[in-house]
């Protein structure tokens, strides 16, 4: 397939190994990979906070970046920014060419389990993995069932994605899908509770012995690598494109 | 931290948590302890295997009652009046409380019996009474204990979750005269059983909350665990009970439904110990019911504000909140805490920081019985604030600057290579005081040496 790369503001300045790892492990999958030019934010600092006018300009510049490009996917290895360009987009531009990116819209993990999933690994990742099952993956991109909700059928697609990979123990910390706390300026504005949050979900992951903590939203990640060195605990973030590029 | 506090003297919420937050074995503490109710609401809904038909159900239900509301409320009231029940309408919290003491005073009432209401809360309503010289009881174990503390509620369901045992065994030492030191919960249950009996036997007038309103029956329920709704009630020859206009529903059905998941997403139990329908006054006595709107008809006005009145008070948006369960319930300026608190108490709040006492994570949303779209309405209020221009935190200054930043490449571009720059070559302790709250908590991110946008360039572009 043809893919559009979709690399977030905070991935493409802070954790570029993290779109490195996409764009290799895509590529190694046999697609054929661009990344176009002119990205800016999805506007989530902006909307989140409420304010809407303020998120316009650059919402309708990375919508631009995407409108008429010629692919089949475009895809994003974020959740969260994935779920607010999205609605963003939407709010913004009612035009018949943006509802043809939304529609091409795809979270990494989504696009390799609904979309073009992944017939064989190729090398044994040996680790024991926590995973971090953030809130705007599983509650608003449905990537699993969250606990809250009850019945039998549940699913849970980052681990149908991971699975099939040799030598990968995966785990769950306490509160699985408990909040890490980050929220955007939440971070900021409400610095205590974010980081009594994010130390609590650190320390989570950590008393699972695992080697990695595992998950799709890289901002999350962020916080949790922050607060795991504040802590100095024995364990790392990993983004799952990493992991999976590793084993391919 | 800037705007701390508003004219009115009241401090935003990022202040009172940060202050919660610094008893950290305190907050591990309340923190498990409502989610051991969270946990156990997992296991009694996951119980059931039509649990999420019935949450659909509870939403329809409610969703069909508010859009008929005028129809049921009347229906109600024309039921209620055949049952010999008087029914009085309030348009707003002063309202209610006149007709309150209008009741109580006709009948020369100096003791007055309560038990579960928020609704009372919401409308101040125990002090406006013991102004006029009349004594308020509160009966429910919890309300009792923060009444004699003093205290507002800080949860709607377990109202004194903030106080343990032992607190609670220091309060009675001094106001009931159990022994010091003494904290034994069975212990100081009998002795504020043996306290409250005493009140009951000497009360002139009972008052209730209502849960449900059943329009077809002219009935109304009310959910209590200790069975002090119907010691009340039954015991003096008058008896109030106050509900909002959203509690009305349209039939038993109904009741039937919000009864299956009310109390076991609220604590976890099948159904509360005592659900007493009453359906009239006791031979001889009266009994009054006073509809209150308080701000309900014009949050119906808003699409998706109106949901919140949905809401059937099981407190199980706040067991589930991480912000909340870290922050306590005194944190909100507003009598109802939590996702759900946000959601009707917003537009109260001075500080405006309410809204953003959120990580939109969307549990609450999940955990509602009724499907109350929480977050939805959470980000709704930040951007009715943000239009108002009534923005906490600052970020009314700094927004615009964010927008303009984060739309222009080549300015995002160059500040944040210095940025990294900085990160890179630089020593903590230099950065960290300039990073705010994100370095108070936590170490700045290790920065990498170039952007993915530069990298690829150099690595793919032909
Ligand atoms: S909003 Fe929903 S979960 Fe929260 S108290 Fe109301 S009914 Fe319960």
């Amino acid at each position: 397939m043809k893919i559009a790369l979709f690399i977030p503001c905070l991935v493409n300045q802070m954790m570029p190994e993290v779109a490195i790892a996409t764009l290799t492990l895509l590529e190694k999958l046999g697609h054929q990979v661009i990344f176009p030019k002119g990205q800016t934010c999805c506007g989530q600092p902006m909307t989140n906070s409420g304010c809407f006018d303020e998120a316009k300009n650059t919402t309708l510049k990375l919508l631009n970046a995407f409108k008429g490009v010629d692919c089949d996917a475009i895809v994003c290895p974020a959740a969260s920014c994935l779920v607010a360009a999205k609605e963003n987009f939407h709010e913004f531009d009612g035009s018949q060419e943006a509802q043809e990116v939304i529609s091409k819209l795809y979270e990494l993990t989504e696009f390799l389990h609904d979309i073009a999933p992944i017939k064989a690994f190729a090398r044994p990742v040996a680790a024991k993995i926590s995973m971090q099952m953030s809130c705007h993956g599983i509650r608003m991109l449905n990537l699993a069932t969250p606990t809250e909700q009850m019945g039998k059928q549940r699913f849970n697609k980052v681990e149908a994605v991971l699975g099939n990979i040799a030598g990968l123990e995966i785990v769950y910390p306490a509160r699985i899908d408990e909040c890490c706390g980050f929220g955007g300026t939440f971070a900021v504005d409400e610095g205590a509770v974010s980081a009594k949050m994010g130390k609590d979900k650190a320390q989570a992951h950590a008393a699972t012995g695992a080697k990695y903590v595992v998950g799709f939203d890289p901002s999350c990640l962020l916080h949790l690598d922050g607060m795991i060195r504040r802590q100095k605990l024995p364990i790392e973030t990993r983004h799952i494109a990493q992991i999976i590029n590793d084993a391919l | 931290m800037t705007e701390l506090y508003t004219a009115s003297g009241s401090k935003v919420h990022a202040h009172k948590a940060d202050i919660f937050c610094r008893d950290e074995t305190r907050v591990d503490w309340h923190s498990k302890a409502l989610w051991a109710l969270r946990e156990k609401r997992d296991r009694a809904a996951g119980s059931l295997p039509e649990w999420e038909q019935l949450r659909l159900l509870g939403s329809q239900l409610k969703l069909h009652t508010l859009s008929h509301l005028a129809q049921y409320l009347e229906q109600f009231e024309q039921q209620c009046l055949s049952n010999g029940i008087k029914v009085h309408w309030a348009s707003d919290a002063q309202q209610h409380n006149e007709i309150v003491h209008g009741i109580l005073a006709k009948h020369k009432v100096k003791k007055l019996v309560k038990s579960k209401s928020m609704l009372t809360e919401e409308c101040h309503m125990n002090p406006y009474l013991e102004r006029h010289g009349i004594e308020v009881v509160d009966t429910d174990l919890g309300e009792r204990i923060i009444q004699l503390a003093n205290m507002p509620p800080s949860h709607i369901v377990v109202p004194a979750i903030h106080m343990k045992k032992e607190e609670v065994g220091e309060l009675f030492h001094q106001q009931l005269g159990t022994k010091a030191g003494e904290s034994d919960p069975l212990y100081l249950t009998r002795a504020a059983r043996a306290h409250l009996r005493e009140k009951f036997l000497t009360a002139d007038a009972a008052m209730t909350g209502v849960n449900m309103a059943i329009a077809d029956q002219g009935a109304i329920v009310v959910c209590t665990n200790e069975g002090n709704a119907d010691m009340g009630a039954n015991l003096p020859k008058l008896q109030l009970h106050s509900m909002g206009i959203d509690k009305v529903v349209p039939d038993m059905d109904s009741v039937g439904v919000l009864l299956r998941t009310l109390a076991r997403n609220a604590t976890g139990q099948p159904i509360t110990t005592y659900s007493s329908f009453y359906r009239g006054p006791q031979e001889g006595g009266e009994m009054h019911v006073i509809i209150v709107d308080n701000g309900r008809t014009e949050m119906m006005k808003d699409k998706i504000l109106a949901e919140s009145l949905k809401c059937i008070r099981c407190g199980g948006c706040l067991n589930t909140c991480p912000v909340y369960r870290r922050s306590g319930g005194y944190s909100y300026n507003y009598t109802i805490p939590g996702p759900i608190g946000i959601a009707v108490g917003a537009k109260h709040d001075d500080t405006n920081s309410i809204p953003w006492a959120c990580t939109l994570c969307g549990s609450c949303t999940y955990v509602c019985p009724t499907m109350v779209p929480l977050d939805k309405i959470i980000a709704h209020h930040r951007r009715l604030k943000a239009e108002a221009k009534r923005l906490p935190y600052g970020k009314g200054g700094y927004m615009p600057l964010v927008g303009r930043f984060m739309a222009n490449e080549t300015l995002m571009n160059t500040s944040m290579s210095a940025a990294r720059l900085a990160l890179r070559v630089l020593p903590g302790s230099l950065l960290k005081p300039f990073s705010g709250a994100w370095g108070k908590y936590r170490e700045l991110p290790v920065a990498p040496e170039s952007s993915f946008a530069s990298w690829y360039n150099k690595n793919r572009s032909r």
